[in-house]
């Protein structure tokens, strides 16, 4: 009794932790009629028909390679911008180095509201609004202070004798931090690469009102206009969601530790 | 420092060579800058440039399209807080909505993660497969899980269906959960909250398992039951987390207005419009009317709304060291 107790009740919010998602494939295997015939969740014509062409005819591929370069852009643009930073931040001294180190750390209390409409009139004027790098170097900048405070972090735990050997060996600090530092913070890197991915895959207000040309749509996108549409059928909306957290889902369960750890660490800080 | 710890010989050896040495600091500050220069660029354009613009727009009336900016002082943040008759009223509700929301979020959140957590660290089977399947709320928060939700909050959907099923056909909306005005935000904390257990529930199960059980041991070989233990021992231990927990409910919820955006859009008849949907909208949606210096300084009342937040943070931490 006193086992299975603790296990039902777990059990019990598993179900309702997983429920919206047991919808979500229940309805992206419905046709257009079957969707309207009300709530059962078992289909009874089960059909990968809805999934096929959202997939192909309703563009969902395209959209998925834009979401693919947007978030790869920004993971990869995060990583090597933040690791130089975090390098210098923990390794090189340098005046003015706690000032700027902090600096970074208080964009945190920044909402982002307060800065979308200043940020989308600047990308105007620049005239990348509405491309692709008009939503990738926000996003990067976007992650400064988790990515600053976790790379500095994890460069300085890495033992200062290993950049005196190098030094005296006359390594130069680009040398040092690309062969030994570098290397050395790697569970960081995946980490910080896994927290900057999800929230990028998943974004929808700059992506909203930036993009108008629907060829450079992201799926989050794709989906709202998918449901705004005049006749929504929720058959279609379920598999365009579906088709837009598999991949997120399938990222955590292969990274999960890293995730984990990740987490746990950037609340603390 | 390195003076006082050289010795005097050394000190002689070094002096003639100050020259060298402060031109190699130099050279090492050069290099220390260039590694921080894409970060201090991207940051200066799109942050530091993006804020103060937004600062001084909100002194300003202006459409976005005329040339020039109207001064007009302290008007928009007057007539935010009081002074407009139909805009201010709409951001009193608003906040009242966005206070409510951070409350019931913050303290529903530790409600359901804390007991989770605990029963969780009290199995070993099955403990990383629930693990993962409570954090897939928060890996695919977005629009795709709103419309999930929003599919089984329908009139005729899977809530109101399985209500009906098992006789609580008076708990069931025939509008919609979205659509009731009595039901719409309610549904929303409960939807947030489902968002944000997944990352307490995590914090939490990680306290715990940092408690030493020989501790706990040591206490009921002393005598101590399971509720003294828990007020003693566990309770202490987990009450900074707690408090990072309500932080994080609270800040997450002020900030942000996506939930709410893409499931009601404030809607039915303003029941569920919360402050950043308003200053999004304010922003974005009022065509040729100059409301762009209102949406800035509802913008910044967000944002030293959160600078307090940030500081009461940094008090609390500070009281338990």
């Amino acid at each position: 009794m006193r086992r299975v107790v603790p296990l039902l009740a777990l059990t019990v919010y598993a179900a309702v932790s997983l429920y919206p998602f047991v919808w979500m494939v229940s309805g992206a295997f419905k046709d257009r009629l079957e969707i309207l015939e009300g709530g059962h969740l078992i289909p009874r014509r089960p059909t990968l028909a809805t999934l096929v062409d959202t997939w192909s005819r309703l563009h969902f591929f395209d959209y998925f390679l834009n979401s693919l370069q947007v978030t790869g852009f920004t993971v990869l643009g995060v990583l090597v911008v933040y690791s130089l930073a975090g390098y210098a931040f923990a390794m090189i001294d340098f005046p003015g180095r706690r000032f700027v180190f902090w600096f970074f750390v208080a964009l945190l209390f920044v909402p982002s509201i307060t800065v979308l409409l200043p940020l989308t009139i600047l990308e105007n004027k620049l005239g990348i609004l509405g491309t692709h790098a008009g939503l990738i170097l926000p996003f990067v900048n976007g992650t400064a202070p988790l990515a600053v405070l976790m790379l500095t972090n994890a460069f300085r735990a890495i033992p200062v004798d290993l950049h005196d050997a190098a030094t005296a060996d006359g390594a130069g600090e680009w040398r040092i931090f690309w062969r030994v530092y570098l290397p050395l913070a790697r569970p960081t890197l995946v980490t910080i690469g896994v927290l900057t991915a999800v929230p990028t895959w998943n974004e929808y207000v700059l992506t909203r009102v930036s993009l108008n040309d629907e060829s450079r749509y992201t799926l989050p996108l794709a989906l709202e206009r998918l449901a705004s549409g005049t006749v929504p059928s929720y058959n279609e909306i379920m598999a365009g969601s579906l088709i837009l957290v598999i991949p997120v889902i399938v990222l955590f369960l292969a990274l999960q530790r890293y995730f984990v750890n990740g987490l746990s660490g950037a609340v603390k800080n | 420092m390195a003076v006082t710890t050289d010795s005097v010989a050394a000190r002689l050896v070094r002096e003639p060579r100050r020259a060298t040495r402060s031109r190699q600091r130099g050279r090492r500050a050069l290099v220390g800058y260039a590694f921080i220069a894409p970060a201090v660029v991207l940051f200066l354009v799109m942050g530091l440039y993006t804020l103060v613009y937004s600062f001084g727009l909100s002194f300003a009336k202006w459409n976005g399209f005329s040339p020039s900016w109207d001064w007009v002082g302290l008007e928009n943040y007057r007539d935010l807080l009081y002074a407009d008759p139909r805009l201010a009223p709409e951001i009193r509700g608003a906040a009242l909505n966005t206070g409510l929301a951070m409350v019931a979020v913050s303290f529903g959140t530790v409600l359901i993660a804390l007991p989770l957590a605990t029963l969780l660290n009290s199995i070993t089977r099955l403990r990383g497969t629930l693990r993962s399947i409570f954090f897939l709320p928060y890996v695919t928060a977005g629009i795709a899980v709103y419309y999930a939700w929003r599919y089984v909050l329908e009139p005729d959907g899977a809530v109101n269906l399985a209500l009906r099923a098992v006789g609580l056909g008076s708990l069931a909306r025939p509008q919609g959960f979205l659509a009731d005005p009595d039901t719409a935000l309610p549904t929303l904390i409960v939807i947030m909250i489902w968002g944000s257990v997944p990352v307490a529930m995590l914090l939490y199960l990680a306290g715990l398992q940092a408690i030493d059980p020989a501790v706990t041991e040591a206490a009921s070989l002393d005598g101590a039951g399971a509720v003294r233990r828990l007020r003693h021992i566990t309770w202490p231990l987990l009450v900074p987390i707690t408090v990072a927990i309500v932080l994080l409910g609270l800040r997450d919820t002020m900030q942000g207005f996506q939930i709410f955006l893409i499931m009601t859009n404030g809607g039915p008849a303003g029941h569920t419009d919360v402050l950043g949907l308003k200053a999004y909208q304010q922003a974005f949606f009022q065509s040729l009317s100059p409301t762009l210096g209102v949406a800035s300084a509802l913008g910044w009342l967000i944002f030293l709304a959160a600078l307090l937040l940030a500081v009461v943070n940094a008090r609390l931490l500070r009281g338990q060291r």
